[in-house]
């Protein structure tokens, strides 16, 4: 099972990154979400989802989606946000096994980008 | 105040260069609740300062659905009313997230500044190097500056810093809902900007709670017809521009939301680059994020096409200029060539015209879009959704579009995370004294 996400319904709105957040940490807070809407590239239009798991980064960018295994990426930071608690430190996603409403990214999406994969 | 909140107010003096902090206590956001109520409020008690009061609603930044937006309250020169503009796209939730929920401002500085706002830290920094820059250029020299693109800046360009009625406060790089002139108050102060980046947690009293209300909100909220459109088109369908979704397609790139902002109110526009590149593009400026929706309407009724009424909107952004004065001033000099526009913008001064009570933002349409609202007054009934708006700190035009974004559900929400006791009274009061 594993989270898939659709980068180009996406509309960047932050809203799983917030949802994660409050999985880790019981409030309202973006600092350990293991899930991040990248919008580093403003001036571009260019967005898509990091999303941190166990082994792998997963890149969900507009033409499609890259998986990179934990170590072998050079730089997956880049895409992130470099004040923030680096992407490789959170934790991995936990489909939050205990959340009553299960994956939290999933139930908050607004436009049904993100959905669990068997 | 505990909950919802940082518990801070900072008190920023230009003219001494020193901030000072205060907290943020609970029996004033029991009596004012948030955002444009407890702005007023400070505006008062610093009134013989004539402050700017930056404010984040009560809900700002939150799991209520479209919780987006800040505002800023200050004494218009183009109304001469105390005004209340809305603070959108991701900006609005860095605020509190960089550790204040109000900001007061007041004398003035002798040279450029900014203030620097990071962490529940906050300096006045120099801005001799970015005073003639544009706002693109200013943003982009501040997220250098720290090496961080995702600060959230509020600017303004060479318009503000002349002074003029028509100088908007831009938000990072794109124009938005000034059309108060704020910009020009910023400029007169020699105040270049704010710029905004912080990891903070905000708690909520009943968490649980919370989130079970908000999520059966979201639910609610998802079963609208609207929420399978994105983007400018279908809204100006909507207000009744049928023609504009089509007109505007040649160039639509992307739409992208205000924070968890259901449906996505900004529409990028390519202009160097072919809407249909789906990768990322080699061009560092493609295009414009257009989010007013008036503006764009009086390009087009000036008969550019899309691609032109992009290029007058990036031209705005750039000076920080309102894009409705401009298109205003060039429709009043009879200009219609895309080159005479783009020179319009650049020379213009005058405000555009201020509809309704000149205290919310036109920016914002004025009438119901998609939703049924039942309201028999419409203008009064969109001072009051734009009042409810600027107290919790939802977007504006996601609040004229989802009637299940009730001002139940707000002072709901409100009580459970914030260990309060809001009713329906106190709510009209605060609207009461705010909407002029
Ligand atoms: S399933 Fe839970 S842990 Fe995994 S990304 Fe989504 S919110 Fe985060
Ligand atoms: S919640 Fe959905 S639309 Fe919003 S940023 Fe995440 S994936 Fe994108």
């Amino acid at each position: 099972m594993g989270i898939k996400i659709d980068a180009l319904k996406c509309t960047n709105c932050m809203a799983c990154e917030m949802a994660c957040g409050y999985h880790r940490d019981d409030g309202f807070a973006f600092l350990s979400a293991c899930i991040v809407p990248y919008r580093a590239r403003e001036k571009k239009d260019y967005f898509g989802v990091l999303l941190k798991e166990e082994d792998s980064l997963v890149v969900a960018r507009p033409e499609g989606t890259e998986i990179n295994r934990i170590g072998e990426e050079a730089d997956p930071d880049k895409e992130a946000d470099a004040s923030a608690k680096p992407m490789l430190l959170r934790e991995a996603c936990d489909l939050c096994e205990d959340m009553k409403y299960g994956p939290m990214c999933v139930k908050i999406c607004p436009v049904d980008a993100i959905s669990v994969e068997e | 105040m505990e909950y919802l909140s940082n518990d801070k107010i900072l008190v920023v003096d230009l003219a001494k260069g020193d901030v000072e902090e205060e907290e943020l206590s609970e029996e004033l956001v029991a009596e004012r609740i948030g955002g444009a109520g407890v702005n007023a409020h400070l505006y008062g008690k610093y009134a013989d300062d004539d402050p700017i009061v930056l404010g984040v609603g009560l809900l700002t930044g939150s799991m209520y659905p479209a919780s987006a937006a800040s505002v800023l309250t200050a004494k218009s020169p183009v109304t001469g009313k105390l005004c209340h503009c809305p603070v959108t796209l991701k900006v609005g939730i860095e605020i509190k997230y960089a550790g204040f929920d109000y900001i007061v401002i007041k004398g003035r500085s002798d040279k450029p500044v900014y203030l620097w706002i990071h962490d529940g830290v906050a300096d006045i920094a120099d801005a001799a190097d970015v005073w003639g820059k544009d706002v693109w250029e200013t943003t982009d020299a501040w997220r250098k500056g720290v090496g961080d693109d995702l600060l959230q800046t509020m600017v303004i360009g060479p318009a503000g810093e002349k002074g003029l009625d028509c100088a908007q406060v831009c938000c990072n790089y794109w124009t938005g809902p000034d059309r108060f002139g704020i910009g020009k108050l910023f400029g007169q102060r020699n105040l270049k900007g704010m710029a905004f980046r912080g990891m903070g947690l905000l708690e909520a009293a009943e968490p649980e709670d919370f989130v079970d209300e908000a999520f059966e909100l979201l639910e609610a909220v998802k079963d609208n017809d609207f929420m399978s459109k994105k983007g400018l088109g279908p809204i100006c369908a909507a207000l009744g521009e049928t023609d504009a979704e089509e007109w505007l397609s040649p160039v639509v790139h992307r739409h992208s939301a205000d924070y968890f902002t259901p449906y996505a109110t900004n529409t990028f526009a390519f202009i160097d680059e072919d809407p249909a590149t789906v990768t990322e593009t080699a061009k560092p400026e493609p295009g414009v994020l257009i989010s007013d929706i008036p503006a764009l309407l009086a390009f087009k009724k000036l008969g550019l096409s899309a691609l032109d009424a992009a290029k007058a909107m990036q031209a705005c952004a750039r000076q920080g200029v309102d894009p409705l004065a401009a298109a205003t001033a060039s429709g009043k000099a009879g200009k219609t060539a895309i080159d005479e526009i783009l020179a319009q913008v650049a020379a213009t001064t005058e405000p555009a015209a201020m509809e309704g009570n000149g205290v919310f933002s036109p920016w914002c349409p004025r009438k119901p879009i998609f939703g049924d609202f039942g309201a028999s007054d419409t203008d009064a009934w969109w001072e009051r959704r734009q009042a409810v708006a600027a107290i919790f700190g939802i977007q504006p035009v996601f609040a004229v579009m989802c009637p299940q974004l009730t001002e139940e559900s707000m002072i709901s929400l409100s009580n459970i995370g914030g260990e309060l006791e809001l009713d329906p009274e106190t709510l009209d009061a605060v609207i009461g004294d705010i909407a002029g």
